[in-house]
């Protein structure tokens, strides 16, 4: 009686918890793992050839001229993340301080912060292309009409402004999802703590930095963790914005166009190299989930002993 | 002392709404507008009768299938998540039983995957499993992908919900199928809005899988409709802006009205 | 549903396939969406003379078709009919077999293809045509004929003169070039078009026989120009989209646009209007051979595992002969790759009469075998060049530096 009892409990549990294993095996742990042993092959074309062992790691890390651009896109990505983490993070923290004061037209600043998180990336990109089109794009002709035409510039299309304007162009689609995350962080700071910091110092800068910083810290440790995923997976605006080339000449190549572009080939360029590109593919894997996982268990240590 | 610095406070804020919304307007009012009108004087207000550019992007393009393909693969990516991820969230939740922590944690790692690298061996998969340039291919990726923040917050809301109802329809009998659906479920109804618009939004805007795995013109969705048609309108800026106008609008008005629901959606798998 | 439809035609067609009569569905997939009326006109051409063979057209976007048809074909899931790339854009496909080989008892009509237009559909590894070459390009300058009547210029017979339009245009207050370079590919068309004459064939020809290199003074000469007339390119014009550029010319704004010839068809499309003259650039001196650059940039090839190989080889067949090869030439505005077609279009007309004095498009039929490919260095190294951030000299080090990677005759040095 017992024991069948439990078997049709478990046989309950198993129908309930069954299904949704087998989708996330099947199209996502499956994939990736495959995607690992993709790696160890030759490949012609998408035929699957010989094994061979470690060379198309050795070919995407070391061999020219795959190991240059690796190392291009590669640093790339570093640029891009540490300029986000200033741009997005660093002005998402700022706002959050100020919405957080709860200031008249608070409720309509939140709103307005978060209207450009929930557009499409593709709209986003082909949106400040426009705007930043040399002859005709909104920026340039304000810049001209303000007689500051001399500011005007072709912002794609030089290498010392293009991957800039496009981190812009990111941290315009994405700095209110900081804003709001921090935003959540310090509105659960207790009314108690503040108020027995007031009472000691008038400078916000102490409270700020003494209060406010580290009781938010778990947030920042979810948005950091976030944004370094996303800026090692940097791929549609990039590719929407710069072209699947990193146009000009590599200055907006990063990793994932990069492994776009070598495993499926450029129709204007080159053929598709699906061994070194699957090779890149674990690589950028790898990367990633090391450095997240070691990013999330420092920050919370941090977290902890504050 | 106090003025000055609220001052300040608010001078950020209405600068920054003026630098998030500014390019949201310009492309708005850019749609009504023609070419000269866009090169001349990108920031006046238009004659908003002049509604011609609209019509072509409506009548002269697939639009409106992109936007059908779009509302089909979003809205079954989504019914779908949901029925798993509840399914998967409340046998962790409501029962203890071996290997449950070791199937969240699973949950959890599917996170942390990126699956986009992952798409050479997924195309083959769904080559074998005759599923390329179908609707089936998109979904089931969005499921996959959908599913481990959705098991995540449904998870931790369904936990937090009380015993008692449940308790006492045991002791009347019920069966543990009954307890669930007629009982718990309406009760994790918020968690649930806030689960589906977490994966609305990524799933609606998604272009890069759309980019691999959807071939024929009839089944694009329409962040990869907008870059085909972004082509083929190329010298008509007029008509550009208002494909990317007619393309956001659902998501912005969407968000305008439930604003509230979607800033704790979007946020729910950081804010804990 | 639509699957289930589709798997039963498709059974269907096969058992129909196997009787006696002759019914086939064939499916085409081609990058060109904007000639899909034509191409239906073709297929229903086609039909009437092998009756019961319908062909059922499919476009996919140009930049990922190639993503799409080789990630198709590896899936099985493949056109039976198909049009491909050329050069190493073929060799990805023909060399993981997906393509049906092509001999001359399969089409016999291919013995009278020029050798070139052979070469581009032909794997170099084990000499075999794969495709039915289809069409040519021609690099060449596309120019605004009323533009230039207003302003009392015409084609330019050296460079000197070149310049001197260029400069007269700009006084006028319009814009000589449309070009702009952020789209990578497009600073390599440029370089074709513009300075080709200035290379001149002795340049192609000792450096296909290996005797020289990239770093060759007709070479880097010739960049030195593209860099002195790129100073009559719109202004920004290194941020400047390829569809911008296009945008530029048809709207009138600008009298000339350095590119191929597939850009005819677009203009006249976007602009009625716009009466069209092509001409090669000049060489530095009057007497220099005027040249265009040519490539092949497509064919018609038919799926190694098609269910229908009978009725696929027919249209090969078809698409071979000249009869097609005119209505492709007059309904599509292109250079067909049959021999002996002759032009209504007196734009196209002069096109092929430039096309008797041509070196090759050198970057992308010799050099895009091996990575980097040619293209991607002359690419990255005119998108510097033209910034500033290089000279003529450096490039041309770069491409043969680059390319003695896998390049043999330039491994040597």
């Amino acid at each position: 009686m017992l024991s069948s009892k439990l078997t049709g409990r478990n046989l309950w549990i198993a129908a309930l918890v069954v299904p949704p294993i087998a989708f996330m095996s099947l199209f996502l742990v499956y994939p990736i793992l495959s995607a690992f042993a993709y790696a160890f092959y030759e490949w012609k074309g998408l035929a699957r050839g010989e094994f061979i062992w470690f060379e198309n790691f050795h070919r995407v890390l070391f061999e020219f001229p795959f190991s240059e651009r690796t190392i291009n896109a590669f640093s790339h990505n570093i640029f891009v993340f540490f300029a986000l983490m200033v741009l997005q993070n660093g002005v998402g923290f700022l706002l959050a301080y100020c919405l957080w004061r709860e200031l008249w037209g608070a409720r309509f600043h939140r709103v307005a912060v978060f209207l450009p998180v929930v557009l499409s990336t593709v709209i986003v990109g082909l949106l400040w292309k426009l705007f930043l089109h040399p002859l005709f794009g909104a920026v340039n002709v304000s810049l001209r009409g303000m007689g500051l035409g001399f500011l005007a510039q072709p912002w794609l299309g030089q290498d010392s402004t293009a991957l800039m304007a496009i981190i812009v162009a990111n941290a315009w689609h994405m700095v209110g999802f900081p804003t709001l995350v921090f935003l959540a962080g310090m509105q659960r700071i207790p009314s108690e703590i503040l108020d027995a910091v007031r009472m000691e110092t008038e400078s916000e800068w102490v409270k700020m930095s003494k209060i406010v910083w580290p009781l938010v810290a778990p947030s920042a440790t979810v948005v950091f963790t976030l944004l370094f995923v996303g800026a090692f997976n940097w791929f549609e605006l990039p590719y929407v914005m710069g072209g699947i080339d990193g146009s000009p000449h590599g200055a907006t190549d990063v990793l994932g166009l990069y492994f776009y572009r070598t495993a499926f080939g450029s129709m204007s360029a080159s053929a598709e190299n699906f061994g070194p590109g699957s090779a890149l593919a674990v690589l950028i894997f790898l990367f990633i989930a090391v450095v997240s996982s070691v990013i999330t268990i420092r920050l919370r240590k941090r977290e902890i002993q504050l | 002392m106090a003025f000055g610095r609220d001052g300040l406070i608010q001078i950020i804020l209405i600068g920054n709404s003026i630098v998030m919304l500014a390019p949201i307007i310009i492309m708005v009012i850019s749609a009504f507008k023609t070419n000269a009108q866009i090169f001349q004087s990108p920031f006046s207000l238009p004659d908003f009768t002049k509604v011609g550019n609209l019509v072509r992007v409506w009548t002269e393009t697939d639009f409106i299938r992109y936007l059908m393909n779009s509302f089909i693969v979003t809205g079954s990516s989504i019914a779908l998540i949901l029925v798993l991820g509840t399914m998967a969230a409340y046998a962790l939740a409501r029962y203890e039983f071996r290997g449950a922590n070791l199937i969240l944690l699973f949950f959890l790692a599917g996170l942390t995957l990126p699956l986009k690298l992952a798409v050479i061996p997924l195309f083959i998969q769904m080559r074998d499993l005759g599923l390329l340039d179908t609707r089936f291919a998109l979904i089931f990726i969005y499921v996959a992908t959908g599913l481990p923040t959705t098991v995540f917050i449904l998870t931790g809301f369904i936990r937090s919900l009380p015993n008692e109802l449940e308790d006492a329809a045991r002791m009347d009998g019920a069966s543990e199928a009954r307890i669930m659906w007629a009982i718990m479920l309406p009760l994790v109804r918020p968690a649930m809005v806030i689960a589906a618009i977490q994966n609305v939004v990524p799933i609606w805007n998604d272009f890069f899988f759309p980019l691999i795995f959807i071939q024929s013109n009839d089944l694009k969705t329409l962040p990869q409709g907008l870059t085909t048609f972004m082509g083929e309108f190329g010298t008509d800026w007029g008509v550009l802006f208002s494909g990317l106008t007619l393309s956001a609008l659902p998501v912005i008005i969407l968000y305008i009205a439930l604003s509230r629901q979607f800033v704790n959606g979007m946020t729910a798998g950081a804010i804990k | 549903m639509k699957n289930i439809l589709l798997g039963a035609t498709l059974t269907l067609a096969t058992l129909l396939g196997q009787s006696a009569s002759f019914a086939a569905d064939l499916t085409f997939w081609t990058w060109r969406q904007e000639d899909k009326a034509e191409y239906e006109k073709f297929f229903k051409d086609f039909a009437k003379t092998n009756p019961g063979i319908s062909i059922k057209f499919e476009a996919f976007e140009a930049t990922s078709y190639n993503t799409v048809l080789s990630t198709a074909l590896a899936g099985g899931k493949g056109p039976d009919l198909m049009m491909t790339r050329t050069y190493g854009g073929i060799e990805s496909l023909a060399g993981a077999g997906y393509l049906m080989p092509l001999d001359k008892t399969k089409v016999p009509a291919v013995a009278g293809f020029s050798p070139a237009a052979l070469a581009s559909e032909t794997m170099r590894s084990d000499k075999v045509l794969y495709a039915v070459p289809a069409a040519s390009q021609t690099m060449l300058v596309v120019y605004n004929k009323e533009i230039f009547d207003k302003n009392g210029i015409t084609e330019p017979k050296d460079w000197a003169e070149f310049i001197a339009a260029c400069e007269k245009l700009k006084a006028a207050g319009l814009m000589p070039f449309a070009n702009g370079t952020s789209t990578a590919w497009q600073n390599e068309t440029i370089v074709s078009a513009l300075t080709s004459s200035i290379m001149g064939k002795g340049f192609y020809e000792d450096l296909m026989a290996g005797k020289t290199d990239f770093n060759d003074p007709r070479f880097v000469t010739a960049l030195g120009k593209l860099k002195e007339i790129s100073a009559y390119f719109p202004d920004g014009f290194i941020g400047l989209d390829y569809a911008s550029a296009q945008q530029l010319f048809t709207s009138g704004m600008a009298a000339m646009f350095a590119g191929g010839s597939f850009e005819i068809a677009n203009f006249a499309k976007q602009n009625k209007d716009l009466k069209l003259g092509v001409f090669a650039a000049p060489g530095l001196k009057a007497e220099d051979e005027k040249l265009v650059g040519l490539f092949y940039d497509s064919g018609f090839a038919a799926n190694a595992k098609t269910a229908q190989p009978e009725a696929a080889v027919k249209f090969l067949n078809y698409a071979a002969s000249k009869e097609f090869g005119q209505v492709f030439a007059n309904n599509l505005n292109n250079i067909s790759a049959v021999p002996g077609v002759t032009f209504d279009s007196p734009l196209l007309a002069k096109v092929a009469d430039l096309n008797k004095h041509s070196i090759a498009y050198m970057t992308l039929v010799n050099f895009r075998y091996g990575e980097p490919t040619g293209s991607n260095l002359i690419q990255a190294g005119v998108q510097k060049l033209l910034n500033g951030q290089a000279t003529p000299a450096e490039v041309g080090k770069s491409m043969t530096d680059g390319l003695s990677a896998w390049y043999a005759p330039f491994k040597k040095k």
